[in-house]
């Protein structure tokens, strides 16, 4: 298991180095001039040629990515062309929207999926697995953003049950803050609870049909203990996997999410950079938000030689 | 035979079906639409749904029945062509990557998963965020995006069949490299490979019109799905046919390579089922 672990921890360091390459290259796609294009065309020739120095553009581009990544070590995401501050500040304080938010989204999921996934499985082929299963193909054919919008339309606008603008933080005064997080949470949450619904489902049917399952019935356990204790404890490991995987589309679904209601996280400030031309801000934003999906890819895969110990042989 | 399977299987045959209509709706649809989707009208401007106006009419007074309609044609365009350049890059940089193995796959590899470290979206965004948004563009970033998928199953697949002995075989009788991928390695991948496609499919129509609901696609007034949602959002209490119904088109749509994605998954690869 710690051999394992060390390797997916070495293989770590590449895969770090090409996402901040990738995230350097990116904003060198920009077409034309990207100072030009990031000051406007009213900007004088000198303060263009002072801003290219100071982020360093007038160096060949080998250099540029060494002195950038070489700040990034140290915490400095650079400074933000409309607020002229360190990005990594803005981050900071976007971000626990943002975690709040997706944890929120992960939690629901995790209620709504894997009982369902679980419950489809024993069902299998009946009308209960059948209804589950279409519901789940629709959730994950539905757009992250309808369903948001929908459910502000009913919800909010219509009923009345919740706040359709506007954010309190979760931290200040939290069951206001909820009221607030609610919808965009299950919003959030429905495309993933789908997709976890229907692995667990599948690996819960690899594994019934096992010996060891008919061996655990024949000892008298009861049935719940047999489902949750021997089944399910062997077929997370695919489940758990889908989750690292899906966190992945939560955060890039919060910049979605985020839009629709308004919340003030990280993924609307991407949104209000982009739309500003803020170029080092959405540098800033995304290497920060690829960060923490690899870390949380590299933890799934660390947390899967508990559920499954095989692992250490392959 | 193949086509009696998916006959058989009818949530696949569902599916097959809802994609056909979809697709001729793209190709037929200035035929099906009853108004020019850029019109505006204002004396019939936020009009609810009518028999003129069949999912009634937005704050210009353009009618939604026919935006929908032709909205359907920029989503087909694009999905289809982003998934044709993230497949035809993807088994080629799979299929080398694989068959050669060594060091060649490894800097390949890597480039894959860091790409595949970016949440899929977040990664399109950014690159629409740069390039800027056109139809065009979004072609491109989500054909970018795409890519690892298409290379990790076809190297898995070359990886295991370069060692089988009818690979060695066909070397050995001196076919070329290139032969021995085209001829072997590409057609016993084809099953994952038809399954990815379609499933990708769905995947590029979601993130399409949700870039474009963002801004970051079709420029509007272009009538795209996810412009007519943005537009939309505005004006919910107003109009809110105009949040039901373009949606109901995104799902339906998706819905349809989604079914057929599982059908097909069931019948050529029933390991996975």
């Amino acid at each position: 298991m710690l051999n394992y672990s060390i390797r997916r921890l070495l293989y770590f360091i590449p895969t770090l180095f090409i996402v901040a390459f990738m995230v350097f290259f990116l904003v060198r796609l920009i077409p034309g001039d990207p100072i030009q294009v990031m000051l406007g065309d009213g900007a004088n020739p000198e303060t263009i040629a002072a801003v290219r120095e100071k982020m360093g553009l007038d160096r060949p581009l080998p250099i540029q990515f060494g002195i950038w990544l070489g700040s990034v070590v140290k915490g400095d995401f650079g400074t933000s062309i409309q607020t002229n501050r360190p990005v990594l500040q803005s981050i900071r304080e976007r971000f626990p929207v943002t975690i709040t938010l997706t944890t929120l989204a992960l939690l629901f999921s995790l209620l709504l999926s894997i009982p369902t996934g679980m419950l489809a499985a024993v069902y299998r082929n009946t009308g209960k697995d059948y209804f589950f299963m279409l519901l789940t193909i629709l959730g994950v054919s539905a757009p992250v953003f309808w369903l948001g919008l929908l459910s502000l339309l009913v919800f909010s606008v219509k009923l009345g049950w919740f706040p359709s603008i506007g954010f309190v933080p979760i931290w200040e005064d939290f069951w206001t803050g909820l009221t607030y997080l609610i919808l965009p949470a299950v919003t959030l949450a429905l495309h993933m609870a789908a997709v976890v619904a229907r692995m667990t489902r599948s690996s819960m049917l690899e594994v019934l049909r096992l010996e060891y399952i008919t061996h655990a019935r024949a000892k008298g356990l009861g049935e719940g203990k047999v489902l949750i204790k021997h089944a399910l404890k062997n077929a997370f490991g695919p489940t758990l996997t889908t989750i690292g995987i899906q966190y992945g589309q939560l955060l890039g679904g919060a910049v979605i999410t985020e839009s629709v209601f308004s919340l003030p996280g990280l993924g609307r400030y991407v949104m209000v950079s982009i739309h500003a031309r803020d170029y080092p801000a959405v540098q800033g934003c995304i290497l920060f938000m690829a960060l923490i999906y690899v870390v949380i890819n590299l933890v799934v895969d660390l947390m899967y030689t508990y559920f499954d110990p095989r692992i250490e042989y392959n | 035979m193949f086509m009696r399977k998916i006959y058989k299987n009818k949530l696949g045959l569902a599916g097959f079906i809802v994609i056909l209509a979809f697709a001729m709706l793209a190709l037929a649809a200035p035929w099906v639409s009853t108004h020019d989707p850029l019109k505006a009208d204002v004396m019939n401007w936020k009009a609810p749904p009518s028999m003129d106006h069949f999912f009634g009419t937005d704050e210009y007074g353009r009618d939604i029945f026919s935006r929908v309609i032709h909205g359907t044609r920029i989503s087909m365009y694009i999905s289809f062509l982003s998934v044709l350049i993230a497949t035809f890059f993807g088994v080629s940089i799979g299929a080398i990557s694989g068959f050669y193995g060594g060091w060649i796959d490894n800097i390949i590899m890597r480039f894959m998963d860091a790409v595949m470290s970016f949440p899929a979206i977040l990664l399109a965004i950014g690159i629409m965020a740069v390039m800027g948004g056109s139809i065009y563009n979004v072609t491109i970033a989500l054909g970018f995006v795409y890519i690892p998928r298409f290379a990790r199953i076809i190297r898995g697949s070359a990886l295991s069949l370069r060692q089988k002995e009818f690979v060695e075989a066909s070397l050995a009788l001196g076919s070329s490299d290139f032969t021995i991928i085209f001829r072997h390695i590409l057609p016993n991948c084809m099953a994952p490979l038809i399954v990815q496609i379609t499933l990708s499919l769905a995947y590029a129509i979601l993130a399409e019109t949700g870039l474009s609901f963002l801004g970051l696609g079709a420029p509007p007034p272009a009538p795209s799905w996810g412009n007519i949602l943005s537009d939309a959002r505005n004006l919910m209490l107003d109009a809110p046919w105009m949040t039901v119904f373009p949606g109901i088109a995104i799902t339906m749509c998706v819905l349809g390579f989604n079914l057929l994605g599982d059908a097909l998954r069931d019948i050529l690869d029933p390991r996975l089922k």
